[in-house]
């Protein structure tokens, strides 16, 4: 056995409608380069402006990581070159990060596990260099957006804590509204830190794996490089310091650098932006625009409405589902019932883009349910009626007819209609084949367009068909 | 009413084809200009600004933008690229109608005390056509003192617009960090240039001060300050630097002679020394080219400016674009600045570097607790000879005198001091942060004193339209 550490890096696009350093629009799916203007095309003589929202984001992502926050914002220079880099130096914070010795808690496995962060900076991104038949291709739409790195201690020990902890992260920043959290699109990226080492024997030599562009990718990248370091370890050969690329199709990492070829970065201050002094105000602004997180939502769940902890956690998960929940609380009492209803019925409630249900509505439509009015059947077609017109469901119910329940000749009377048109299925079932059933009992209430008692109609058609209940 | 028959000249379509004429001719024997075009610049400017500048045109060096002009800063690496904006202190004169109708020549990037370091053509001095007009600003300064414009904006990274002024025989001011905005001025050592301004007119100076200076929101370094004042019943008191090893005899005599001019005024005189005046070259070049490895790394043919055509990959296109346009002076610049920022070597040039200019920050405020300005000469010699006056280190070393204004972020004025050996020996006055509108009074003073010797002009605007 060894003992494993990872750390990861994470690179969250934050949620700024103009780039970090000009006033370029940040948003996405453009034609390429369309996006641009001198000053992130690196023209000469263009200067950077210090976008104050990126510094809000970054700060309040700040403080949802127990950081220990700057009182000033220094930028300084991190050179490499590379065609995506307009400048062929990056803006970034590295003598002063924004914030330092963070912690955030994240639930793995039934437990509760405390990862540290060593430091978040701020910095700008780089464009995208597209491979193509005819050659490499730039576009520079992203470069220059905001970016926020985060820096975890090797706090980690599996791939799939990671992976759980990636999950957990991306949850939180887009419950606070700073990054949408799409890894695919490249909003949220990560790169990883792996050391393999005999156990007691503390870090070991440290390998970075990137391009890690989903977090199933982080977590399969990782065991792979763990039993890679395992193996070296185990056989006694030496783990070398580089940084390996992640190659999803071939499910394998591979070298792209050692130590020796390493970039020297040669950091210095950056002139052109004088310290931007975090003044009572600026902190003022960021705390008055922090919003309760993920984890403390769950725990409050839990604690003040007794979900099941599936249902709380899925709530959890977004800002406007809790949102939803806690107005339609307002108006109904029972947690359990409205948090399965917004679980169960994503299109229709609690989502970004759902319709037009309002939480009183939704909530007198559980009532009306509950008082039996209309069958859970009825009751979902009602939702999502209401999600189009954004009626109340009474006026639904109303034009519709969808009254609960149906009168027992009626019933009888479909029953009988089911059994005539089925018979090879009824034949099926007096043959043994009892599973048949269900088919007959969705046809039922099909064609009762929900309004049958599920129970009374099942006691009716295995009565119609002679087949007393108990078999 | 001083400056119509300047303004007569860019009144209309017809007057501005007659001086475009009119500079092409008058340049032809000094080649300050690298490009003239009185007409691409009319379309953004403000001629019925209500401005006594409104009409007066000026040139810019070429490493400052000017939207549909040309901004090669002098090198290979940016033959063929047209600004495709303007800069801040550019647009400010184009918002009270001053015109700017040409590009000055000037040494790549900035780099160079003669302008012989351009990648195009060779700048002449209007005084004696055998002699370099200074640099990097050369153009700017000769083009001014040959009268083609009555003003002309510079940059000055550390001289670059006070000695090729003193060269010239006009005056020069390195304004305050900050007071103008450096937007769109291409960088080569931020933390240490300015845009600075040129003219033969004291006058002039400032008003162009006033127009182009406060804070742009295009320039985070720039600000607001309000200028320093002084109570009008005290007596100025000019400190004079001691111990100016290495100047000429005529440096000195000059620099004597402006001493006089302040006693003659009744101003009190001492003297004042920098003890990290010795070091300051090193450190001076040490930040600048620090600064300037990073600033220049863009220039890689990908996206503007010259591309070389004998590349088979992008890392040899950088490669190759880079090691074919720029010239051997810009080279050894980002080789040094890219060596003192190597980890593990920074502790032993760049952080030193900044404790020294920390040190002459010091120096400065010591001094300027007991004196309102300090005299000293701009650069060690006149103007030299073109071609084999001064190697490249001794251009260096001898600019110790402008560097430190550069290092402490204060104004410095260069003015003109009188001729010797039918030659201009500028001097320069420098004042605390804030102090540049007083050092103009105080220059306005001295000129009623100094000798007046006219401009070795090559073009009378009352003549182009008549002539
Ligand atoms: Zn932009």
């Amino acid at each position: 056995m060894a003992d494993v550490f990872i750390g990861l890096e994470i690179h969250i696009q934050l949620l700024t409608r103009s780039k970090v350093f000009c006033s370029c629009p940040a948003d996405f799916g453009r034609e390429p380069n369309t996006n641009v203007c001198p000053v992130c095309l690196g023209y000469p003589g263009v200067l950077p402006v210090l976008n104050r929202e990126a510094l809000q984001q970054a700060y309040m992502t700040g403080l949802a990581l127990h950081c220990t926050m700057a009182q000033r914002a220094l930028f300084d220079r991190k050179n490499y070159f590379y065609p995506d880099m307009a400048k062929n130096y990056q803006i970034s914070q590295f003598s002063h990060p924004l914030g330092v010795n963070g912690w955030i808690e994240f639930d793995t496995q039934g437990e509760r596990r405390r990862i540290r962060i060593h430091d978040i900076h701020l910095e700008e991104d780089a464009g995208k260099m597209i491979h193509t038949a005819e050659g490499a291709q730039l576009d520079y739409n992203r470069a220059g957006c905001s970016l926020l790195e985060i820096v975890t201690e090797p706090d980690f020990s599996s791939g799939r804590e990671a992976e759980e902890f990636l999950q957990a992260f991306r949850t939180m920043v887009r419950f606070l509204g700073v990054c949408s959290g799409n890894m695919e699109e490249g909003s949220l990226r990560c790169d990883a830190n792996v050391s393999v080492n005999h156990p007691g024997k503390g870090l070991g030599t440290k390998v970075e794996i990137k391009n890690l562009n989903s977090s199933r990718f982080v977590r399969k990248a990782l065991e792979y490089e763990i039993r890679r370091q395992s193996r070296l370890l185990r056989t006694g050969r030496k783990i070398v310091q580089e940084t390996r690329l992640w190659d999803e199709k071939r499910g394998r990492s591979e070298s792209m650098r050692t130590k020796e070829e390493a970039h020297d970065y040669r950091y210095f201050p950056e002139p052109d932006l004088p310290p931007f002094w975090l003044d009572e105000r600026f902190v003022q602004e960021a705390e008055d625009r922090m919003t309760e997180l993920p984890l403390q939502v769950f725990d409050r769940y839990l604690r003040e409405y007794q979900l099941p902890e599936d249902t709380a956690r899925y709530l959890a998960e977004e800002r406007s589902r809790c949102r939803f929940f806690e107005q339609t609380m307002e108006y109904y009492h029972h947690a359990k019932t409205a948090g399965s209803w917004i679980k169960e019925e994503p299109a229709a409630v609690g989502g970004p883009e759902s319709g037009r249900v309002t939480p009183e509505h939704f909530a007198g439509l559980l009532k009306l349910c509950d008082e039996k009015a209309v069958t859970v059947q009825q009751a979902k077609e009602v939702l999502r009626l209401m999600g189009e017109t954004g009626d109340a469901p009474e006026a639904i119910i109303e034009q519709e007819q969808l009254q609960g329940g149906v009168a027992e000749d009626e019933l009888k009377a479909i029953i009988e209609l089911v059994i005539s048109r089925h018979p090879d299925t009824v034949k099926q079932i007096h043959d043994g084949n009892v599973k048949a059933v269900g088919f007959l009992m969705g046809k039922v209430m099909q064609e009762s367009r929900g309004a049958a008692d599920p129970l009374q109609a099942k006691a009716y058609l295995l009565e119609a068909m002679g087949i007393s209940e108990a078999d | 009413m001083k400056y119509e028959p300047w303004k007569a000249l860019t009144a209309s379509d017809q007057t501005r084809r007659a001086y475009q004429e009119a500079l092409v001719r008058a340049d032809s024997e000094i080649s300050s200009l690298l490009q003239i075009d009185t007409e691409c610049g009319a379309e953004d400017c403000r001629f019925d600004a209500d401005s006594s500048l409104a009409g007066v045109p000026f040139s810019v060096k070429d490493n400052i933008a000017v939207r549909g002009f040309q901004f090669s800063c002098g090198s290979n690496i940016l033959k063929g690229l047209t600004a495709p904006y303007t800069a801040a202190a550019v647009q400010r004169l184009l918002d009270i109608g001053a015109l700017p109708v040409a590009k000055t020549n000037m040494d790549e990037f900035g780099m160079g005390s003669a302008t012989e370091n351009s990648a195009f053509q060779m700048t002449r001095n209007p005084w004696d056509t055998g002699r370099v007009p200074g640099g990097s600003s050369g153009g700017s300064a000769a083009s001014v003192a040959a009268g083609l414009v009555p003003f002309s904006l510079g940059s000055d990274t550390g001289g670059s617009v006070r000695q090729p002024a003193a060269f010239c025989g006009i005056y020069g001011l390195k304004p305050t960090y900050g007071r103008i905005s450096r937007y769109g001025l291409a960088a080569y050592a931020s933390s240490l240039e300015t845009v600075g301004l040129l003219s033969g007119d004291i006058d002039l100076l400032q008003e162009v001060f006033a127009a182009v200076s406060g804070r742009d929101s295009g320039d985070q370094t720039s600000n607001s300050i309000a200028p320093l004042n002084r109570p009008e019943e005290n007596t100025p008191v000019a400190a004079v630097l001691s111990g100016m090893e290495g100047v000429t005899p005529e440096i000195a005599q000059g620099c004597r002679q402006a001493a006089e001019a302040m006693r003659s005024l009744g101003w009190e005189v001492k003297e004042a020394s920098l003890p990290s005046l010795k070091y300051a070259v090193s450190a001076y070049y040490t930040i600048a080219m620090a600064e300037a490895s990073a600033n220049l790394a863009r220039y890689t043919g990908i996206r503007y400016g010259y591309r070389s055509s004998r590349a088979v990959s992008q890392e040899e296109l950088v490669r190759k674009t880079r090691n074919e346009a720029f010239g051997r002076e810009v080279k050894l610049r980002i080789l040094l600045g890219t060596h003192v920022l190597r980890s593990g070597f920074q502790d032993q040039y760049y952080i030193k570097a900044q404790k020294i200019r920390t040190r002459i920050r010091g120096e400065f405020d010591q001094i300027f607790s007991q004196a309102d300005m300090i005299l000293m000469p701009v650069f060690p010699v006149q103007a030299f000879e073109a071609a084999s006056g001064m190697t490249p280190l001794q251009q260096k070393i001898a600019d110790r005198f402008t560097l430190t204004a550069n290092m402490a972020g204060i104004p410095a004025l260069a003015f003109p001091a009188g001729l010797q050996d039918g030659l201009p020996a500028g001097m320069q006055l420098l004042g605390p942060a804030g102090s540049d509108e007083l050092l103009m009074h105080y220059a306005r003073c001295l000129q009623e004193v100094l000798p007046k010797d006219p401009l070795p002009l090559r073009l009378d605007p009352r003549e182009v339209l008549h002539g």
